[in-house]
């Protein structure tokens, strides 16, 4: 019996450090597939990507919904030198654009009721707190636009040409959004 | 020999308890196929689950690896917030073999859906286009639809054609801030009714 005592406190340990560990990393590991899924679909870095209107034939995440329209445009700081600029065109029905982080965490989202949106976004070593700022190098930024018919995604292709997801600063624009702490 | 054997006792537990932590880990978060879309959720209303800590840093590791495999990209519940269940009023699993009604009401959102999904949190492969009811459709008032493999007659229908064992997400878009305070008080979700099943049970 005492011989045991070692090896099954070393496989208690070994379990708990496996479990906190999977627990742990299992968000990032997810969200690295899903980028690397977008990449290899030829979702483009620092632009966005209209994806076809949502059917079981077209879904590309876990429970899309057939309701949106959705527009992704994936961010790298690495290949950065500055912020990225962002630009949601305005919509007459709801639509928002939302920030996620390499590790699922949805850090930011703006509504656009019904009206343009813009956004500067900086990297991690960002340490002004009165800047939007990503908490990873990597993310994905994802527009959803209410658009129930096929009528309305033609509408929303239209629409979309005006997003913006890019290293090179915006024209000044009167309905820039301020930072706010 | 004693070494050697003492040697492959500590390999042994090493490897066990690995393969425990982790397998008992993707178990407890639902990484693995097939199952764990549902969590035991922070709110039930009439068997609609939720966890209104979804899209955020908030939420525990399980519920945060749980999402991340079955609702990646969901938004914080500032901006909606996602009910979903996979029985029907009388605790039964929901399943394509079946017909059922589902009825509602006025939802406190500034837009709502509910969306059929099959056990690996995907949209049944079908062509009916009929996966998703929204309030532009179903109106502001009391509203009905049938949830069936083949239309009905009439009215408002979700396709669980391919469906399987599947499951219901209702979203709501924009929700009263009530509702994040005292979900039971202000929020009354659908009901999902079973009418009949394949070979007449009920």
């Amino acid at each position: 019996m005492k011989r045991w005592l070692g090896p099954l406190v070393v496989a208690v340990i070994a379990g708990v450090a496996a479990h906190v560990a999977t627990v742990q990393a299992a968000p990032a590991f997810i969200m690295g597939r899903a980028i690397h899924a977008m990449e290899q679909r030829g979702v483009p870095l620092h632009a966005f990507s209209l994806a076809p209107r949502t059917t079981p034939q077209t879904q590309t995440v876990v429970r899309p919904s057939p309701d949106l329209a959705y527009s992704v445009c994936r961010y790298d700081f690495d290949q950065l030198d500055g912020p990225l600029t962002v630009r949601m065109a305005a919509w007459d029905n709801y639509a928002s654009v939302s920030f996620f982080d390499g590790e699922t965490n949805n850090f930011l989202t703006l509504r656009g009721d019904g009206k343009e949106r813009e956004v500067v976004l900086h990297g991690p070593a960002l340490v002004s707190s009165l800047e939007y700022r990503s908490p990873t190098t990597k993310g994905l930024i994802l527009i959803r636009r209410l658009a129930p018919t096929q009528a309305d995604y033609d509408r929303v292709t239209g629409v979309s040409a005006s997003d913006l997801c890019s290293a090179d600063p915006f024209p000044a624009s009167p309905s820039a959004l301020e930072p706010q702490p | 020999m004693a070494r050697s054997r003492s040697f492959r006792a500590y390999g042994l537990a090493v490897i066990g308890g690995i393969l425990a932590g982790s397998g008992s880990a993707l178990a407890l978060s639902g990484l693995f196929p097939g199952f764990g879309a549902m969590s035991d959720g922070t709110v039930n209303l009439d068997g609609w689950k939720a966890d209104f800590s979804t899209g955020s840093e908030a939420a525990d590791p399980y519920t945060r690896a749980r999402i991340a495999r079955h609702g990646l990209l969901a938004l914080a519940r500032s901006e909606a917030v996602y009910f979903t269940r996979n029985t029907d009023d009388q605790g039964e699993r929901l399943r394509e073999g079946c017909r059922y009604r589902l009825s509602g009401g006025r939802m406190p959102a500034q837009w709502w859906s509910v969306t059929l999904y099959d056990a690996e949190s995907r949209l049944p492969m079908n062509t009916d286009g009929a996966l998703s009811l929204d309030a532009s459709r179903a109106g502001e008032e009391a509203w009905s639809a049938t949830i069936a493999p083949q239309a009905p007659d009439e009215g408002l229908w979700l396709s669980s054609r391919g469906g399987g064992q599947f499951d219901l997400t209702l979203r709501l878009y924009v929700p009263d801030a009530r509702l994040i305070e005292d979900p039971a008080g202000t929020l009354a979700p659908p009901r999902v009714e079973r009418l009949a099943c394949a070979g007449g049970a009920t």
